[in-house]
């Protein structure tokens, strides 16, 4: 079963409601006591007047003791709103005189005057009062005994009654402050829900301070804190990507001259065992030259946190057209057959071109680079649902569904296409693209083999230009 | 021709050095900027290469003062850095020419062949692909000596294409070329005089490749 998870809204709230139940638990106790009390009270007087009544009518005859009631009144003591009323009426020796016979007898019968008890009677809880009146024939000691039941259930309805009138409004106060509780806990929380969708909204690159204003006092703490945290991290970076942009341009120039000469010796060297080693060599220096370049380009494309790369309007169209162009002299050098197409005019991004570029080199490079002696090579702008999309695709050995995730990583490169590729060039591209808030896809060609890049960029939602740069 | 080489790395001075004294310059090589200074003040040369990232006096301070003493010699500068700003800076001080490290031997060797002969024809009027030269003053064409006929929008057509010569040219650059003798020139003109050239240039292997969606290209000079 999962836990459920802690919110300071479920924890607050529970914080007043479990309290809260517990003194409403204990307060309803109380009620119940208080309202039985007051009604017990009420009828109790009620039931010792009929008490009383029957006892006025208790007369004594040639000492014999009798009860003068009319028939009349007994039918009144029977057939009350309330419940019917049971009486019996015994003399100083216990001796029946009349009424209902088997009333139970008081708990103690020589106590006071006026007693109540409860008791169960024909099977139903009631309630007894107990009187004791003197003989009018003026000997002390004999005394008469009215005794009066009363069916507990009214009054037991009535006491339910009073609880549920004064528990109820309790109940509605409690789910009321609940539910304002509620409310003002998201209010109080909604600064941290803007908070929340400020930091998703952001790129991973956006490293600057998170917005204090808005937020509760409570909260400006944390915030700080993290906002530390952030400026430390976005330090750290800057210090990371300073020393990979200056460790490559390190590289270079040893690798210039590794470069310089080896190529002076290749073509000093007789043909034979040097020659091969001096072309190994060789092809190890252009292999570093390419990773020390692609190191510098994603240095450049990761920009250190707070500098902002030269944003404008530009046009895909062109910018693809001068850079494929650029291209095709090394395209004609492996046999393959590079070419551009577009179905629109222009094609406006707003983007660093440097960095744009940047990525269309690093694709080029990749499909130039995999396609065999012979093959083609296609740059492509088109529009996907209004957003400007810039494809490359070529018709090469193309990528095995499996790895098509992992070639986005830095480093990976696919088993066995034997080019001397370092695995950089895919994880620019996505850098690039991200930063411009466009999306890569990787997609097999429509017709055999080979592979389409596409980058889809968001739509230009400024004026139109006619050219850019 | 006289070359000087500034450059503090000693490996690369050293190959940059044999190899363009193996094509026959003659080649001097300081590796600081205030020696570079100092020899570029007291004698002339054909050409320099400058590193930029020299210690003390670096590469675009040297070519700052090389400029303000008035020298036109070019220079191809040679940087470690290639980012858009530090390449325009360069170009902007007065180098003609520019090269990333880690560079192509024979690139460079082929730039400083260019740079040379720019520098001491002062922008020529002929142009050379293998056989053919192109006399541009005097609008005509000679194919192994021999005068090609050709019309005065074939001429220009293959002017443009011979000035990018193993580049892309596209049709608007070939149009623009050709707009303003007469009437404007559509993009199916274009390929009736692509055409035509091809069939008078063909027989001297010199051929113009059409690349899809971008134009055309005079294939290189294997020569050149």
């Amino acid at each position: 079963m999962p836990r459920r998870q802690k919110t300071l809204r479920r924890q607050v709230l529970g914080w007043l409601f479990w309290p809260l139940l517990a003194l409403w638990s204990v307060s309803s106790v109380i009620d119940y006591d208080i309202a039985n009390r007051f009604v017990n009270l009420a009828y109790d007087r009620v039931l010792l007047e009929s008490a009383l009544d029957i006892g006025r009518q208790v007369k004594v005859l040639q000492d014999r003791i009798y009860v003068d009631l009319p028939e009349v009144a007994v039918q009144m003591l029977q057939s009350r709103e309330s419940g019917r009323l049971y009486y019996l009426v015994t003399g100083p020796k216990h001796e029946y005189i009349t009424g209902e016979p088997d009333l139970p007898p008081p708990p103690d019968p020589f106590s006071e005057r006026v007693n109540y008890y409860d008791e169960q009677y024909q099977g139903r809880p009631v309630r007894i009062v107990t009187l004791r009146l003197p003989l009018e024939t003026g000997k002390t000691e004999s005394m008469v005994m009215v005794q009066v039941a009363e069916n507990r259930a009214a009054r037991n309805e009535f006491a339910r009654q009073i609880l549920f009138r004064m528990v109820l409004p309790q109940a509605l106060l409690i789910i009321t402050a609940g539910l304002m509780l509620w409310y003002a806990v998201g209010r109080g929380l909604a600064p941290l829900g803007a908070l929340r969708r400020e930091i998703e909204s952001r790129s991973h690159r956006d490293l600057s301070a998170l917005p204090l204003e808005q937020t509760p006092q409570e909260v400006r703490p944390l915030i700080s804190a993290m906002n530390e945290l952030l400026a430390r991290l976005s330090l750290a970076l800057a210090a990371e990507q300073r020393f990979i942009a200056d460790a490559a341009h390190q590289l270079r120039t040893p690798i210039a001259g590794l470069k310089t000469q080896t190529e002076l010796a290749l073509r000093q060297a007789p043909a034979g065992e040097a020659h091969a080693t001096l072309t190994q060599l060789h092809s190890a220096t252009q292999q570093a030259t390419r990773l020390v370049n692609q190191l510098l380009s994603l240095a450049r494309a990761e920009p250190e946190t707070g500098r902002v790369h030269t944003v404008e309007p530009l046009d895909l169209v062109q910018l693809a057209r001068e850079a494929t162009a650029e291209w095709v002299p090394r395209a004609i050098e492996g046999n393959v057959d590079l070419g551009f197409d577009t179905d629109t005019e222009t094609a406006v991004v707003t983007g660093d071109p440097f960095l744009l570029r940047e990525m269309l080199n690093n694709l080029l490079d990749n499909a130039v680079r995999y396609t065999q002696s012979g093959g083609q090579v296609t740059v492509r702008v088109s529009r996907e649902a209004g957003k400007p999309r810039l494809s490359v695709e070529d018709n090469g050995p193309g990528i095995p569904e499996a790895e098509r995730d992992r070639v986005f990583e830095r480093f990976y490169r696919v088993l066995g296409t034997g080019a001397d590729g370092c695995g950089l060039g895919l994880a620019i591209v996505t850098e690039i693209a991200q930063s411009h808030g466009a999306t890569v896809k990787l997609t097999p060609a429509p017709t055999g083999t080979g592979t389409i890049v596409s980058v889809v960029f968001p739509a230009w939602v400024g004026h139109p230009v006619s050219a850019a740069r | 021709m006289r070359i000087l080489i500034v450059e503090d790395d000693s490996v690369i001075a050293d190959g940059l050095t044999r190899s363009l004294r193996g094509a026959d310059y003659a080649v001097d090589c300081v590796n600081s900027g205030a020696e570079a200074d100092h020899v570029l003040a007291a004698q002339p040369y054909d050409l320099v290469i400058l590193d930029i990232g020299l210690p003390g006096l670096d590469g675009l301070e040297v070519l700052r003062r090389l400029r303000r003493r008035g020298a036109a010699v070019p220079v191809l500068m040679l940087t470690a850095r290639d980012s858009l700003t530090d390449r325009v800076k360069g170009l902007d001080i007065g180098a003609d020419d520019y090269m990333v490290k880690p560079f192509d031997l024979r690139e460079l060797e082929a730039r400083v062949r260019a740079l040379i002969r720019r520098g001491q024809s002062g922008g020529a009027s002929a142009l050379t692909h293998g056989s053919l030269v192109v006399d541009t003053a005097g609008r005509r064409a000679t194919l192994a000596g021999e005068t090609l006929e050709l019309s005065a929008r074939e001429l220009g057509v293959l002017e443009v294409l011979m000035m990018r010569s193993g580049r892309v040219v596209n049709k608007e650059q070939l149009a623009e070329q050709l707009y303003g003798w007469d009437e404007e020139v559509g993009p199916n003109a274009i390929e009736v005089y692509v055409h035509r050239l091809r069939r008078k240039l063909e027989p001297a292997g010199v051929s113009i490749r059409t690349i899809r969606g971008l134009g055309y290209l005079l294939e290189k000079d294997p020569n050149g």
